[in-house]
């Protein structure tokens, strides 16, 4: 394959960034600007409280999940059928579900199924939690559309974009509930439905981003060059994108859990016996007027501050590294 | 005229007197054989109760229901209560059923049965009419029983009654008498005919949709049903049954049935405000609205011990269920006390995987299996299945009991070698496929007399296939004999040898796995009265007042 780069002249003030580089070398540059990279993100993280405070609520979950088998004797499915509803004791720290099953190993494993593992059926699970896979599923099919829709433009743009703007239209819960409804109860069908409602909005964000890149001069430099709209797209736009991608990566995975909870809460989340925070909010509810409120205050809690962590984390980043800027 | 009292009741008396009959079931027998209330309750030697005396009642008031309004259209056709309690208020019945079991003449002035039990005369009351002013006639029970027993109706009374009645059976005798011909014995008739898909119709004017032309006999009329949202009626002023006060029935102003879907929270906290009335509890679990109200003033409870149950059945005619090994496996897996404990709160009596309960008059002792992982195992080896199965368990999430009963199960089979992943889905999914799916769970409602649900369920038609709410297509030839025997027997202890074997038979072979029998709750504000609980839910709201 001839060397573009050597035979095209290139414009001098492209060469200047980092994305006029062939995909090798700006890889390299890349890894050499790790370490300060690392500095850079905890220095945000330190100097905005906001996203110091987001980031321990999220540690905390991350660190339950991955660790829960080390956290609790019991299973999240062990029933002791003597002692059901019960408060928090010595023996149950958080208390006991209708069933007797213990309400701390059900909520961490059920951080586990959010944040940490997929399970694929009761034999196969897969790593990176539910919420995560549906956002990084959601996020690849929505960068691809943005990309192609925004660079290419034309009817393609158009088409592609008012499909998504009339999926935006359908309300999120009831698209939720048509796409469960119609295809069933299962983790893979939950990262599904979160796909379908995210690819949209994600879309419409590298779309816009895509369109203001494209009349960069790097980008000029690039067609000048010959490269090819693939390379152009993946190599030279997508990862200018990444910054603002990130942050609504982060959003996204807040309205993931939430997305979890509610599916479960309808009862079309996962299936029981799932340590589904969402469902255990909608079992332990019938229990809250008989005075038994634990099993769904603390699944309650749990999204919540999930949820905050996430927004806080995301939220301090953003005026961090526009303060930076 | 005299009518003259079937032999039987003799015997019953002389049974009861023995002590081999309770006191309550020999009412019951009795008043199934044409003997009036009044006078089985004078030869048990107990007192008649009246309900109510007219000082006591104030007129008025229009009572707010809390129910689920599905699509309604022909009530033979019906499959759950909630329905029938709306239009049961406008159409009515030739026989009541009353919460103690014991059925009372209704649309009929009385019945008599001949001595071998297979020619019985229904005597319809006279002067009764349609709410569009049509006379009630025999016309209209013969047209009715002819859509009971129509295939194309495809009504669950046919399952009922289509084993002893056929419609040459059906002979007028003038406008207000009718006979029944039945091609075998059969005692319980009169209790069949309060089933509830088995409302009176007007023969002038029914179409097959009772929205369209909503002319029944009963004290209201339909104003206004809108499914899923609300049904309203009013009170007719010219109906035939009369109050306490002499004056016509019913006491209240009308009735306004409010769409409240099954969720109970809303309902419990309705109540609680005083923003309804009555929980129509038929169709939902209710265990969770039984605990958050028991104790409350403003909320007063009807306790009724019934054989409603959920019942896990597997299709015969499915793999691996096919196999009667694989289904009393799964039977073994069932650990009955907890399951009763944890899924029904404690409140009702352990199953026994057969669906006949302890208070069917025709119950035999039998002992509740225990949990055996270990003879779950072996079985399943025997089948050809050493390794274990794995089989997608259907419930509907709406039923919490059920879904928890489910939870149980899963997990306590796993020391069975059986694995089970639940399969949720809203109830009215359930509902369009419970008779298709291989393994699933069922509500089924109560009913009075162990014969009425085998004969409805558990066996086949003439020609040998399964009758229309036969869930799961197990047809077994001595069983459905034993059936047959049973039906006709009218002697109880001779019908309860009939149901040892007829228990023995469905625990061993059948499809039916049942956890526990279901204690059902009628709940009404404390303002509320001449309520009386029973236990399919039905409302019985004529002689019903505010205070």
């Amino acid at each position: 394959m001839p060397d573009t780069t050597k035979t095209t002249p290139v414009p001098a003030d492209a060469v200047e960034t980092d994305n006029t580089e062939n995909g090798s070398n700006g890889a390299a540059a890349e890894a050499e600007k790790q370490p300060g990279r690392l500095r850079e993100t905890v220095s945000i993280l330190l100097s905005s409280k906001t996203a110091l405070v987001g980031f321990v609520i999220v540690a905390f979950w991350v660190g339950v999940a991955v660790f829960a088998p080390y956290l609790t004797e019991y299973s999240p499915f062990d029933q002791d059928w003597k002692a059901p509803n019960k408060g928090p004791s010595a023996e149950h720290i958080l208390g006991t579900d209708e069933l007797g099953r213990d309400l701390w190993a059900r909520l961490i494993y059920g951080a586990r199924v959010v944040l940490v593992v997929m399970p694929v059926n009761d034999n196969v699970v897969l790593p990176g939690g539910t919420a995560i896979w549906g956002v990084v599923v959601a996020l690849i099919v929505g960068a691809f559309l943005g990309l192609v829709s925004g660079y290419k433009g034309g009817w393609i743009d158009e088409i592609t974009m008012r499909l998504l703007d009339a999926m935006m239209a359908i309300p999120v819960i009831l698209l939720y509930l048509i796409i469960v409804a119609a295809i069933g109860a299962s983790a893979v069908n939950v990262v599904i439905a979160i796909t379908i409602v995210g690819v949209p909005g994600i879309a419409r964000l590298v779309r816009s981003l895509t369109l203001d890149i494209k009349t960069r001069e790097y980008i000029r430099a690039a067609e000048t060059r010959g490269e090819s709209a693939w390379y152009i797209m993946f190599v030279e736009i997508l990862p200018n994108t990444r910054g603002p991608i990130i942050i609504d990566a982060m959003l996204r995975i807040g309205y993931a859990i939430f997305a979890m909870g509610t599916l479960g809460f309808l009862g079309i989340g996962m299936p029981p016996p799932s340590p589904d925070w969402g469902s255990m909010v909608a079992k332990g509810r019938a229990f809250i007027l008989m005075g038994s409120p634990w099993a769904a205050l603390w699944p309650s809690l749990a999204i919540a501050s999930l949820v905050v962590g996430l927004n806080l984390l995301a939220d301090g980043i953003r005026e961090e590294s526009m303060r930076y800027q | 005229m005299t009518r003259k009292m079937h032999p039987a009741v003799k015997d019953l008396k002389s049974d009861m007197e023995k002590g081999k009959l309770s006191r309550r079931e020999f009412i019951r027998m009795s008043t199934l054989l044409g003997v009036s209330a009044f006078t089985a309750t004078q030869m048990a030697g107990l007192g008649w109760v009246k309900k109510a005396f007219a000082g006591n009642i104030k007129r008025g008031g229009t009572m707010r229901v809390a129910t689920s309004l599905q699509k309604i259209a022909h009530p033979a056709n019906y499959s759950w209560i909630a329905g029938s309690n709306v239009t049961r208020q406008v159409a009515e019945y030739l026989t009541l059923t009353d919460g103690k079991n014991i059925t009372h003449p209704y649309l009929l002035e009385n019945w008599e049965a001949s001595d071998d039990l297979k020619t019985w005369t229904f005597n319809l009351r006279k002067g009764v009419t349609f709410n569009n002013g049509d006379a009630f006639v025999a016309d209209d029970v013969i047209f009715c029983m002819n859509q009971w027993l129509d295939d194309k109706v495809g009504s669950s009374m046919k399952g009922m009654i289509g084993g002893y009645l056929d419609t040459t059976g059906i002979e007028k005798v003038n406008d207000h008498q009718i006979k029944l011909h039945l091609k075998i014995p059969e005692i319980a008739v009169p209790e069949h005919m309060f089933h509830y898909p088995a409302q009176i119709l007007n023969h002038r004017t029914f179409e097959g949709d009772f929205l369209k032309a909503p002319h029944g006999t009963g004290p209201y009329t339909m104003e206004e049903y809108r499914e899923g949202e609300m049904a309203i009626i009013k009170a007719r002023s010219d109906y035939w049954g009369k109050g306490a006060d002499g004056k016509p029935l019913p006491y209240l102003d009308g009735m306004k049935f409010i769409d409240m879907g099954t969720e109970t929270a809303p309902m419990i906290a309705a109540m609680k405000s005083g923003d309804i009335d009555f929980i129509d509890m038929s169709d939902i679990a209710g265990t969770d609205i039984f605990m958050a109200l028991k104790d409350d003033p403003k909320a007063q409870i009807l306790t009724a011990p019934t054989a409603s149950a959920r019942v896990l059945r597997m299709r015969a005619d499915m793999k691996p269920f096919d196999n009667e090994k694989v289904r009393l496996a799964i039977k073994k897996c069932q650990n009955h006390e907890k399951i009763l404990a944890l899924a029904q709160m404690g409140q009702g009596l352990e199953g026994q995987d057969f669906h006949v309960y302890q208070l069917h008059p025709e119950y035999c002792e039998f002992k509740t299996p225990a949990y055996d992982p270990q003879g779950a195992k072996k079985l399943l080896a025997e089948a050809g299945y050493p390794n274990g199965i794995e089989v997608n368990l259907a419930v509907g999430s709406g039923w919490p009991d059920v879904v928890r009963y489910a939870e149980i199960l899963k997990q306590d089979a796993i020391a069975g070698g059986v694995k089970i992943n639940i399969q949720t889905m809203p109830n009215s999914q359930y509902w369009e496929k419970w008779d298709q799916v291989d393994f699933g769970i069922t509500p089924w409602t109560h009913r009075p007399l162990g014969t009425m649900v085998l004969n409805l369920a558990y066996k086949g038609d003439e020609n040998g296939k399964p009758v229309a709410w036969n869930e799961t297509k197990w047809v077994d030839e001595e069983f459905s004999a034993l059936l047959e025997k049973a039906n006709g027997t009218l002697d109880v202890e001779k019908r309860r040898k009939i149901f040892c074997d007829l228990q023995r038979i469905q625990y061993e072979r059948g499809t039916v796995g049942i956890g526990y029998w279901r204690a059902v709750w009628m709940v009404a504000g404390a303002n509320v009265k001449g309520l009386d609980g029973h236990p399919n839910g039905y409302m019985l709201f004529n002689e019903v007042s505010f205070s």
